[in-house]
This record gives structure tokens, C-alpha cells and sequence, in this order.
């Protein structure tokens, strides 16, 4: 073979030096060295080539083409993590959902292609459609979540570059109920408000559904109770609150007026504004238990103390007065009754600004509440802090809270003195998140007890009414509402009522606010926190109590409201206590008795 | 030995000497690799000698009959008719502008009624021919001096911007690097194409706006054919998938399905390769790959080998043309080089470019029987 290739003298390369000599011997040497130049660069070529032929068919793959996105349909999708409440009952849950999309570049005619998509989804705007058959990307959405009808006969219409992708839809089965707890999603699936946008890693990470503290049934019922008294009293809108007095978890969270999650867009404007996290108002009277029990924590008064409430005070240029006044003096315990500005102004002045400032700042109202919501209202705290501050912050006014930061300092009020943060998680532990001690266990004692004579002779015997059967102690506020012109308005209310139940045990907070109720002919035209935020909170114990394991107690509910009150400093101390409020341990279970029962 | 004395200062052989001193291995490769064609042309027409692999046949034969033909007539006497030669095959360039036939969207045939001729195809031989004469007739010195360099490059630049306006991007580039080759080979000073190199690189941009679409497209697409996988890109990623398909030895003859099922686009032409890969894998394209290289080696050897000037620019312009043949279309579909458009040479079905490529080789052929004929500067009649 060699020999063959060898034909003739082809490469006998000594031959090459005979032949002309002189000029053109050098031409021809040039030539021949050029040649061998042209040899080389023409092997390179070649070697380039054979490497190309190999990496082509060795390693296939590198030749694929890859589009920018493909679906695999035997992928698994990442699905959100659904959200239930306390009880395991779903709240949020994601389907399986298929989306239209075109990959323009492999439409191959616009006009027909729309003609098809149209005549299977009529809903389709034949001009934004074309316009998007035709544009540029490689990915463009024509429709979101199409029903497994419309997928079936879009997909049996069989166009080039009309696609689908797989992916899911959050669903909301509970429709409004949880507006403002669970928020919402936006079209791609991410939260974006609520509970959702808060927990948005954690719900993107899969895996086991997120429990909220939430009770579903409990959250029924104070809803359709709110919606009622919003519209009784034709109000703007209102919050309702029940709130576990000794873990602080949230079992309902209303705010009206509300929206359907599932319809993001009914949450723009008021709708979406979450009145009980994110509104901040002047909450008037039911201030006035914190103030008192200031009072006897610090030891500034005792429970049979009292105050000169016979004529109107005056401080730095302002004048204080009150709205039934008495013209007398109160005992802490009327104070509380008769909702007197001029006895908590007094109280709060024997307290001292500074006591003032670290027992609302330890009670958490100087910050915004800590529940896990984006949607949190910053406490509006007066600046200076001035005496007629600490005189007008004693009933309510020129400090603006949350309704969730009240309920949960009315809890650390009556459960023991310990304030436990706010929250919307169900907890594992059952004390709860560890908390701080603000008030002493005798100051929350005695406070359980004022709390249950403002309800049962007070202001707050309306809840009394409702609740019947049931012992609830609060207190009532109605606050003027600030004019957008600056200064209060006599028309315009916030009515709010706060309580706690069974008071002598309590488990729930509860807090009803209403933002602008009109008076009735039922209420006798009033639309104070007494005629309409009290109702609503007895409403919401006696509808409730039963789901919540708590026996009514008839035949000794009334013992507090039946007697007139002793004048007597050590029968006041005596009335007041729990024991003596009810006979609790001889009738009624322990709270922790219908903990473990549940 | 006898014959060798004769080589030394042969006036004229006979013809039976002349057939002798052919070189019959050279033509062996030949048909060989035009065979490695048929059978690929026979499995692209799924298992037939219709349309394809007959017709290439009797090609290859008429192409065998003029390249003996060629290699017979006295290489003085190509000399001497050169410029006519050259100058003919540009009033047919011209001719082809007036009153050419348009297919896909170019002006490249001529109608002669039998059948089609591309002029275009017929430059690259007659290029090389005038190149050759005229550097034959230039001293060393000579070649070094600029002025002297002005009649070649018109030689090329006149076919080049002819076809370019057909327009037939890939013939023209081809025309412009055999032209290079033949002037480096000639002597032409190394800086001169550097300096040539510079300007081509600076002046691109300018010349991108002279392209027409399509063919601005084809350079966008080969820098990345993904781009368009369905448009301009689908010959490149076909083509690749096919490669790919093919792996070590291939799915075997008749057997490829990216060719047969229609994915690969003009598989009997410009991408024969490529069925090829897909068939016989990367043993069957390193085997033809292999076969190309043995045919240049013998093309760049006869250049060698042989002692005038007109001689060794005629073998080593034929060689290059066979090269870039080669190379263009192989890189093109396998990626390497935007698609151009150039057939597999001796493989791909087609006329024109078949008889042009052996009408060079019976020019190398040519060259190697007179390897040992002194050669004056004008040809026969000449001598020194």
C-alpha cells in the first residue's frame, strides 16, 4: 500500500533540488517553502474539522436546541402550602390550574389563530389578542387559569405556538371571611397582602400547611355579628376581635367593610384597609381600665380610694368634664362605672407621666403591635409628652392605638398581668409565646372585678343583655372622631367596647369597634360604645361561648348588679373578688379543666 | 531510467507515453470518494438510483472523459490560452447578469438549453489559469513590487464583484482565498497580507451594510442558530440533531431518520454530509474526512513536485479550490461557518460544480505528466 502511494516519484523529494538555478531557482524555492506553509495551515483546518465531527456525534447534546421555557408536564409543580385554621379546617388551598400562552415566533397565522382562540373563549379582546399573536417575546399570556373545559377545547383546536403552561390558583373556600387575615395573592401566585405576603417564604417552601390561630366557627359568627351591627347602625365600617386572654392568639379578626380574596381586585380602596391591624384611633373610655390599673399597680390609690369629681378641671388652658357627670366624689370603682374623665385625669396625674409612658410602653401601645401582618398601624403618640398629654391619654384621647394592641392590653389586664405578644400562629406550647410582666396578680384581680361592675351596672350592661347567662366584664368608649379640618367632631363616633369573659376566669378577650355608627330608634338615638359596640360583644360571648366549651351560669350571674354597691372600703375589697364575684370553684370548671375537656 | 532521461528535457510525449505517466492512483481516490456520493445519493432517495445516484453517475463519467481529456493537452498550451480562457469565462459572468435564470432568489444560470451552466463555477478553474500565467511570466523581484500587483488583483476582483452581485457570497469568497493562495504561493511579501487582513477587519462593518438581508441573516443565525430554530436556524440544528443521532458508527446505511423522515432540508447537496454522519456516525465521517486529506496531500505533493512556476500556482490553486470546497461546506454544516452554500465536492448532487472540480483535476494531473517540460513565458512556441 505504502509502495502504491509511492507511484512514480511523487515523493522522491531529492529530485526536487536539481532544475534551473539563479532567479528562478529562488522562485521556485520560495514557491516550494510557501507550499509547505499552505500544507500546514490546510492540516489545521482539517484537524479543526475532525474535532467538530467528533464532538458533534459524541456529544450529542450540546446540539439540542433549548428554548427558553418548556413545560414538562410529568414535573411535579411546587405547590403553596395551604393555610388552615386552628382546628385543621383548609382556609387556603392552590388547585392545579392550566394557563393559555403563545410562543409568537411559531404562529404561523395571526388571523386564523385568533379566529380559533375566539370562537372557544368569546371572552378574548380579538384586538389586545392579535396584538399579542404577533408581538415579539417567545412568552405571552392570553389567558390566566382556564377551566378544564376551555383547556380541553383550545388544546383540541391543536395551533402551532399556542401553549400551556401548568401551574396553580390559590382558592380561598371561605370566600370574605378571612379577608384581612389571609390577604391575597396576585396573578402569578405570590402574596401580596396579609398573611399570605407574610409568611410568603414559608408558604413558597411547600411542605406542611401553615395552622393559624384562627377558629373558623368563631370567626363566623363574629363576622355575621359585626356585619349586623354595621349596618343596624349604618356605620363606615368596624372591627371585631377576639383574642385568647392568656396566649394572646388571635381566634377572630374582623374588619369591615371586606373583600373576597379570591377577587383581589374588590380589595382596592377601603375594602383592603385592615381597620383592626392597621387603623389607629383615639379609643376613649375603655383606656380608662388601663389607667385605673395603673393606679393600683402602682399603689398611687387604693381600690377604696376615690377622687373629687364635683366640678370640672382644669388643666394648663384646657377644661375637663364629664359626660355623666356625677358632681361628687367617685370611688376608683365609680370612676370606672360612671366613666369619669375628671377621676382617671386625676389618677393619671397621681400616677406620674413617667410610670404613665413605661406602663403603656411595657402594655406594647407605643409600638406597632407585633401580629404577623404587613398590613400594622403605627401607634400615634403625642410629641411632647406634655401633663395635659398624660391627663388626656388617661381616657383615651391623643394616644391612637390598634384595636389588636387594646384587646391585647385589656388581656395582659385581666390575665394575670402578663402580656404575651399578639399573634396569628396557633401555639404549640399552651402558655404561649413567653411574655413580660406588666401588672401584679392582685391589681389583675381587682381589675377583673371593676371591669365586671362597669358591665353589670355601668355603661356596659347592654353586653350584660346579650350575653345572657354568661359573665362579662369591659368597658365601653365612644371617642369623638378628629375632623379632616382638625378638632373633634360631636357628630361623628368611634364606638368601641372591650371585654373579657367568664370574668372571673377569663379566657377571650373580646373588642368591638364601630367607626361612625348612626344612632337608632332602638338605641334611643344614641350611637355611644354603651348602644352599639356592647350589644355586639354580648352577642358574640353568648353565640360563642358554648363552641368554646364555656357552661352558661345562670342563677348567680346577677349577684354583683342586684346589690348596691358597699361603701365600705373592705366590703368593696371583698365584693370584688373573684370568689366572691361567683362562686366559681364550687360551680364552674376551671379554665384549665375546659382546656383538657376540648 | 530511459524514461527519465526523457523527462529531464522531453520536447513532446506521445500519447501513450502521456497515458503511462497518469497518475492512476490520483484517480483512484477520485472515484472513490465520488463512489462514497452514490452511495449516499442512492439512500437519499430512500433505497433508488432515481433521481439521484444514476444521474451522478453519468456525470462522474463525462467528468472522468474531460479530466483525462485536460490532463493530455500540453500544459504550454493551456498557458498560452489562459487570458482567453479567463476572459471568455467573464463575458459569460456577464452574460449571466443579462439574461440569467433565477433560482432561489439568485441570478446564477445560464440556459443553453441541454442543460444549465454556471459560469460562476467555471471562474474558479479559469482564475486560477490566469493567476497562474500571469505570475509564471513575473520575476521574483517582479512580484514583490506593488505596481505589479495591480493586473492580479483585478483578475480576481472582476469575477468576484460579478458574482457578487448573482449574488453568491460564498463563490465570491471562494474566488477571492484562491486568488490569496495562489499570490502567497506566487511570493507575494507576508506583510502585504497582513496589511489586506487589517483593512478586511476594520472595513467589515462597513461592508455589513452592503450585505442584502438574507444574508445578514445567515451570519446572525450561525452565531446562534437557536435563535430562529424554526426560520434560518433550522438547517444548523437539524443538522446538528443528525450528528448527534449518528453517535460512534451510526444508525447505518439507509437507515438515518433525521434525512429520511425530511427533518434535514437538500440532503442530496449541501448537506449530504451530514447523512452521511448520521449513517456511518464518526467513524464514516473521519473515514471520508480522511479520504479528502489523502487527495490533498497528493494535490499539494504534485505542486510540489513540480518545476515551473505556471505548474505548481495551476496544482496548488486547483488544491485550494478543492480545499475550500471541502472545508466550507463540512464547516457549514456542522456549524463552524454561517451556510453559504457550497456543495461537498465529487459527493454532492450536481453538475456543475462535479465538472468543475475534474476539469481541475485534469489541469493537477496535467501538471504532474509535464511536471518535467520547461515552460517559457508564453507558452508553446516560447522556449527558452
Amino acid at each position: 500500500m505504502i509502495a502504491s502511494l509511492m507511484q512514480g516519484d511523487l515523493f522522491d523529494f531529492a529530485r526536487y533540488r536539481g532544475g534551473p538555478t539563479g532567479r528562478t531557482a529562488e522562485a521556485l524555492e520560495t514557491g516550494r517553502s510557501r507550499l509547505v506553509v499552505t500544507g500546514l495551515v490546510i492540516s489545521m483546518a482539517f484537524m479543526a474539522l475532525g474535532w467538530r465531527v467528533v464532538d458533534l456525534t459524541l456529544f450529542a447534546d450540546r446540539a439540542e436546541p433549548r428554548l427558553a421555557r418548556s413545560v414538562n408536564p410529568l414535573a411535579p409543580v411546587q405547590e403553596r402550602a395551604d393555610i388552615v385554621d386552628r382546628n385543621g379546617i383548609v382556609i387556603a388551598t392552590s388547585l392545579p390550574a392550566v394557563s393559555l400562552y403563545v410562543d409568537p415566533k411559531h404562529v404561523m397565522d395571526v388571523q386564523e389563530t385568533a379566529d380559533k382562540l375566539i370562537r372557544v373563549l368569546p371572552d378574548l379582546d380579538r384586538d389586545k389578542l392579535e396584538k399579542r399573536l404577533s408581538s415579539r417575546g417567545r412568552f405571552v399570556y392570553l389567558k390566566r387559569n382556564l377551566t378544564p373545559e376551555q383547556h380541553y377545547a383550545v388544546n383540541r383546536l391543536g395551533l402551532p405556538g399556542i401553549q400551556f403552561e401548568r401551574g396553580e390558583r390559590r382558592v380561598y373556600p371561605q370566600g370574605r371571611l378571612l379577608a384581612h387575615v389571609l390577604g391575597v395573592t396576585d396573578i402569578d401566585g405570590r402574596g401580596t397582602a396579609g398573611i399570605e405576603r407574610h409568611f410568603e417564604s414559608k408558604l413558597t417552601g411547600g411542605g406542611a400547611p401553615l395552622q393559624l390561630s384562627i377558629d373558623l366557627r368563631i370567626q363566623a359568627i363574629a363576622h355575621e355579628v359585626l356585619t349586623n351591627t354595621v349596618q343596624e347602625f349604618s356605620a363606615l365600617g368596624g372591627t371585631a376581635i377576639v383574642m385568647d386572654a392568656n396566649t394572646s392568639e388571635l381566634v377572630a379578626m374582623v374588619s369591615l367593610p371586606d373583600f373576597d380574596p379570591n377577587r383581589p381586585v374588590e380589595m382596592l380602596g377601603e375594602a383592603g384597609f385592615n381597620r383592626a391591624t392597621k387603623g389607629v384611633y383615639e379609643m376613649g373610655s375603655t383606656f380608662k381600665l388601663l389607667t385605673a390599673a395603673m393606679a393600683l399597680d402602682s399603689g398611687v390609690v387604693a381600690i377604696s380610694g376615690g377622687y373629687d369629681a364635683s366640678k370640672p378641671m382644669r388643666v394648663a388652658r384646657f377644661s375637663i368634664t364629664d359626660y355623666h357627670a356625677k358632681n361628687r366624689w367617685l370611688s376608683v370603682p365609680e370612676i370606672l362605672i360612671y366613666s369619669s374623665n375628671i377621676g382617671a385625669a386625676k389618677m393619671a396625674l397621681d400616677v406620674g407621666t413617667k410610670a404613665q409612658q413605661t406602663y403603656l410602653g411595657r402594655l406594647g401601645l407605643l409600638r406597632p403591635s407585633p401580629v404577623e401582618l404587613p398590613e400594622v398601624g403605627h401607634p400615634l403618640v403625642p410629641s411632647p409628652w406634655r401633663e395635659i398629654s398624660t391627663v388626656t391619654v388617661s381616657y383615651g384621647h391623643g394616644l391612637s392605638v390598634s384595636p389588636v394592641q387594646l384587646a391585647n392590653a385589656i388581656a395582659t389586664t385581666v390575665n394575670g398581668g402578663i402580656r404575651r405578644p399578639t399573634t396569628l400562629i396557633k401555639q404549640q406550647a399552651p402558655e404561649g409565646i413567653p411574655g413580660a410582666r406588666v401588672f401584679s396578680p392582685d391589681t389583675s384581680a381587682k381589675m377583673r372585678g371593676l371591669m365586671r361592675l362597669v358591665v353589670s351596672r355601668g355603661t356596659g350592661k347592654n353586653a350584660e343583655k346579650e350575653a345572657d347567662g354568661y359573665l362579662i366584664g369591659g368597658k365601653t368608649g365612644t371617642a369623638e372622631k378628629i375632623k379632616a379640618s382638625g378638632g373633634y367632631s360631636d357628630k361623628a363616633n368611634i364606638a368601641s367596647f372591650v371585654g373579657a369573659f367568664p370574668i372571673h376566669a377569663p379566657r377571650y378577650v373580646v373588642c368591638v369597634v364601630v367607626d361612625e355608627p348612626k344612632g337608632t330608634k332602638e338605641s334611643f338615638g344614641y350611637a355611644t360604645g354603651g348602644w352599639v359596640a356592647a350589644p355586639a360583644v354580648g352577642r358574640i360571648v353568648q353565640r360563642t361561648a358554648g363552641i368554646m366549651g364555656i357552661t352558661p351560669e345562670f342563677g348567680m350571674p346577677h349577684l354583683a348588679a342586684t346589690r348596691e354597691l358597699p361603701a365600705d372600703a373592705n366590703e368593696i375589697t371583698a365584693a370584688l373578688k373573684p370568689a366572691a364575684l361567683r362562686d366559681v370553684e364550687n360551680v364552674s370548671r376551671q379554665p384549665e379543666q375546659v382546656r383538657a375537656a376540648e | 531510467m530511459a524514461v527519465r532521461e526523457d523527462a529531464l528535457n522531453p520536447p513532446s510525449f506521445t500519447l501513450r507515453q502521456k497515458l503511462w505517466q497518469m497518475h492512476w492512483l490520483l484517480i483512484l481516490l477520485l472515484a472513490a470518494t465520488a463512489s462514497v456520493g452514490f452511495a449516499m445519493l442512492y439512500s437519499a432517495a430512500g433505497g433508488n438510483f432515481e433521481p439521484w445516484a444514476s444521474r451522478q453517475m453519468m456525470r462522474f463519467g463525462v467528468g472522468m472523459a474531460v479530466l483525462i481529456t485536460v490532463a493530455l493537452i500540453d500544459i504550454r498550451l493551456w498557458l498560452k490560452y489562459a487570458y482567453v480562457f479567463y476572459l471568455g469565462t467573464v463575458a459569460l459572468l456577464v452574460a449571466v447578469e443579462f439574461m440569467g435564470e433565477v433560482g432561489k432568489g439568485a441570478q446564477r444560470w445560464l440556459d443553453l438549453g441541454y442543460f444549465g451552466l454556471q459560469p460562476s463555477e467555471l471562474m474558479k478553474i479559469a482564475l486560477v489559469l490566469a493567476l497562474a500565467r500571469y505570475f509564471h511570466g513575473t520575476s521574483i523581484e517582479d512580484v514583490r513590487r506593488i505596481p505589479h500587483l495591480f493586473v492580479p488583483v483585478l483578475l480576481i476582483a472582476l469575477p468576484a464583484a460579478l458574482v457578487l452581485r448573482q449574488p453568491d457570497l460564498g463563490t465570491a469568497l471562494m474566488l477571492v482565498i484562491t486568488g490569496a493562495v495562489i499570490f502567497f504561493a506566487a511570493g507575494v511579501r507576508i506583510w502585504k497580507f497582513v496589511l489586506v487582513g487589517i483593512v478586511t477587519v476594520a472595513a467589515a462593518p462597513i461592508a455589513w451594510g452592503f450585505l442584502r438581508d438574507y444574508q445578514k441573516q445567515r451570519v446572525l443565525t450561525f452565531l446562534n442558530p437557536e435563535n430562529d430554530p424554526l426560520g434560518s436556524g433550522y438547517h444548523i440544528i437539524q443538522s446538528k440533531i443528525a450528528f448527534g443521532s449518528g453517535g460512534l458508527f451510526g444508525k447505518g446505511f439507509l437507515q438515518g431518520t433525521q434525512s429520511h423522515l425530511n427533518f434535514l432540508p437538500e440532503m442530496q447537496t449541501d448537506f449530504i454530509f451530514t447523512m452521511l454522519a448520521e449513517e456511518f456516525g464518526l467513524a464514516g465521517g473521519l473515514a471520508l474526512l480522511g479520504l479528502y486529506v489523502v487527495i490533498l496531500i497528493y494535490g499539494l505533493a504534485i505542486s510540489v513536485r513540480c518545476r515551473t512556476q505556471f505548474g505548481r500556482l495551476v496544482g496548488i490553486g486547483v488544491t485550494a479550490t478543492f480545499f475550500l470546497y471541502v472545508f466550507i461546506n463540512m464547516a457549514m454544516v456542522m456549524g463552524l461557518v454561517p451556510v453559504v452554500g457550497v456543495p461537498l465536492p465529487l459527493i454532492s448532487y450536481g453538475g456543475t460544480a462535479m465538472l468543475t472540480l475534474l476539469f481541475g483535476f485534469g489541469l493537477l494531473m496535467g501538471t504532474w505528466i509535464h511536471r518535467d517540460v520547461m515552460v517559457g513565458r508564453r507558452g508553446i512556441g516560447d522556449d527558452v
